[in-house]
């Protein structure tokens, strides 16, 4: 009755709201599954800086410097359960006039040394050593780093006590720095 | 279950809103609910009943980004793919994600006994609104880290931009006929805040660059906060997950809708004036106020400014040091210049205002006899109503205008209504804004007895493939109500 009332126009208009139906293309939400977000996380590790007039005074070891330190980057929860792959890089310089070992030791909640770097840098005049470690697929096992707690830095002088060299400010310097890949999903 | 949740958030996020902006009922003065939008508004009803629940209830999503389609669509397109093209590369600091939704509790309304001037309403609607603008520079760090390529890169920690509430509303309104050419109408708002968190106003920086004592520094400088009020009692009542559970958020929010939660007060303003005897211009603002918060408040910070360069030994200086817990050591003296704390001060939200502006034309007289200054109305009668006055035809022009985290939102509307008799009416119209340039809405009133339904759609074309949608919005309810047969 109401219908017939209003007329043939409005029901023209009804039908062409209601034409408007919600269609949709196909959708695939498992698709979901398939996003993977792996950012390349990088950061400084550590570094060491020692004089040459400081390892002069080191006469009672070969060793003008060794220390064990806790290192936790690694086990962090989030870098240990997604680590995918990493490099780390060094870089050496050594301006004293003696011939020096470095060595890094990667050290597990035991103690145990799980894997070593070592650098052997002739006297000065030199040029800057770099090295990258890749872990991960092609690379050492990722297992080094994600078991690592501690490291070990020890610097062995390979040279006399008395020397000195004419280069500026002369020292040994290493520096570190790694770009991990991560998978936050 | 984790489709589920993907779905559930893209398709509120991208298929239901546009930033509260209700064009097609502004100035559908049929419709009650029209007072909600302009409290001045040129109505003519002795007096009506909302059913309760569904009287009003309004859905708006929106998206100036992705939509659903971009990303799910079933296209053999690898998602990673998608994502990197449409959202990292794709998308900016300024598009955002937004959803409004309202339902009425209940809405009454009625004339003067005494003064028949004036039209009182009142009710209670139950809000949530919620926008997301896209953190630019954060989800490119997280999706691409400060690694590789983005050595050198400055990532902008401002682009965190969140604002979220839900909110019960009671509120009471005049509208008044002050003048035989203006109407006039305000509503006081008292209202009860569910819950509620922003993240606005944050700066900041994080970036990745050659250091001086090692390889790469990495440096920080941070202002950000998040405030949250009514979200922690929530949480902690689902992560004890007991049998009561159910009981206890009902109990919770039942609560909270009553007066129980943060309190706030806010005013709507309002006006029609008619220019000539069929044009109008009309006006609004909504929603000036704000609620206090002081309960169940919980809200973080991140102030400060770090440099990271790992840990650093410098022989002979740090000769004594040897030994120490040097890993710990460097993430206190981090967290020392960038503390992450918590409190628990009370805090000031204020509502998004929203302000309405329009002209409207009206003309094709539905009946003989309707000259306005003849018919002795107590109340303006050209919004349809009466059967021997209104007008058949009305175009319009509406500026709508909303307070947004970061800025005004600005939407352009022309419409076209069309009444048919005293009981039906339908009206269309064309909108622009950030979201759509196509948005083409529809909507219609119908009276059967005392009986009213109204049915108002936005953005019609996209409903051919809705998931592809980057606007989409619909308002529909039911009322009882009577003509003002003066």
């Amino acid at each position: 009755m109401i219908m017939k009332k209003l007329g043939a126009l409005p029901l023209l208009w009804i039908t062409f709201f209601l034409s408007f139906q919600a269609c949709s293309d196909k959708q695939n939400f498992d698709q979901f599954d398939d996003l993977q977000i792996t950012p390349l996380v990088a950061s400084s590790l550590f570094a060491v800086e020692v004089e040459e007039s400081f390892i002069n005074t080191i006469t009672t070891a070969t060793a003008f410097y060794s220390e064990t330190f806790n290192f936790d980057a690694f086990t962090e929860r989030f870098v240990a359960e997604n680590l995918l792959e990493g490099t780390i890089s060094y870089e050496i310089e050594n301006s004293t006039s003696k011939p020096v070992t470095l060595v890094i030791e990667f050290l597990d909640a035991g103690g145990n040394a799980l894997d070593a770097e070592r650098f052997d840098i002739p006297a000065a005049p030199t040029a800057l050593l770099t090295r990258d470690v890749a872990y991960g697929p092609g690379g050492k096992p990722l297992d080094i780093l994600i078991n690592t707690t501690d490291l070990r830095i020890t610097g062995v002088n390979l040279g006399d006590n008395t020397s000195t060299s004419t280069e500026t400010d002369p020292k040994i310097s290493l520096k570190s720095a790694a770009e991990f890949l991560v998978q936050v999903k | 279950m984790k489709s589920y949740l993907v779905f559930s958030f893209f398709f509120l996020s991208s298929v239901l809103m546009l930033g509260q902006n209700r064009q097609l009922l502004f100035d559908f003065d049929e419709i009650p609910q029209s007072l909600m939008v302009n409290p001045g508004a040129d109505t003519n009803h002795k007096w009506h009943v909302g059913v309760p629940v569904i009287s009003g209830f309004m859905v708006q999503g929106a998206t100036s980004g992705v939509t659903v389609n971009d990303i799910f669509a079933d296209d053999g397109v690898d998602i990673n793919l998608k994502v990197r093209e449409r959202m990292i590369e794709g998308m900016n600091s300024r598009d955002d994600f937004s959803i409004t939704s309202q339902i009425e509790g209940f809405y009454v309304g009625f004339q003067g006994r005494n003064r028949p001037d004036n039209y009182y309403s009142f009710g209670m609607y139950g809000e949530t609104d919620i926008i997301v603008y896209w953190p630019e520079d954060l989800a490119r760090l997280a999706f691409d880290g400060n690694g590789g390529p983005n050595i050198g890169r400055q990532f902008d920690l401002g682009d965190l931009n969140l604002r979220g509430e839900m909110t019960t509303v009671f509120h009471f309104g005049i509208r008044k006929k002050v003048r035989d050419n203006l109407t006039l109408g305000f509503r006081g708002k008292l209202y009860s805040n569910i819950f509620n968190h922003k993240s606005t106003n944050n700066s900041g920086t994080f970036l990745t660059t050659e250091g001086e004592d090692n390889i790469l520094s990495n440096s920080i400088t941070a202002d950000m906060g998040l405030q949250t009020a009514g979200l922690n009692e929530i949480r902690d009542i689902l992560r004890e997950d007991t049998d009561t559970t159910r009981e206890d958020l009902t109990s919770l929010f039942t609560n909270r809708v009553l007066l129980g939660g943060n309190l706030g007060l806010g005013l709507d303003l309002g006006f029609t004036y008619e220019l000539n005897e069929q044009t109008q211009i009309s006006g609004s603002v909504l929603d000036l106020g704000f609620i206090y918060n002081s309960k169940d408040v919980l809200s973080y910070t991140l102030e400060g400014t770090a440099v990271n360069e790992g840990i650093n030994v410098l022989l002979p200086e740090d000769i004594n040091t040897i030994g120490e817990d040097r890993w710990q050591q460097l993430v206190d003296e981090i967290e020392a210049a960038l503390p992450f704390e918590e409190n628990q001060d009370n805090y000031i939200m204020l509502r998004p205002v929203k302000l309405y502006g329009s002209i409207t034309h009206d003309w094709g007289e539905g009946a003989s006899g309707t000259r306005r200054e003849n018919c002795g109305c107590a109340i303006n009668v050209r919004g349809g109503g009466n059967s021997e006055q209104y007008y058949r035809n009305r175009i319009g022009g509406l500026l709508y205008m909303i307070k947004r985290p970061l800025g005004v939102q600005a939407a352009l509307t022309g419409s076209y209504q069309r009444r048919f008799g005293r009981n039906f009416s339908v009206k269309t119209s064309y909108t622009i804004d950030k979201y759509s340039f196509s948005n083409i809405g529809l909507g219609l009133a119908l009276k059967a007895g005392p009986v009213q339904f109204y049915i108002l759609g936005d953005n019609l074309l996209s409903y051919q493939n809705i998931a592809g949608s980057n606007y989409a919005s619909l308002q529909f309810g039911f009322n009882i109500l009577s003509w003002n047969d003066n």
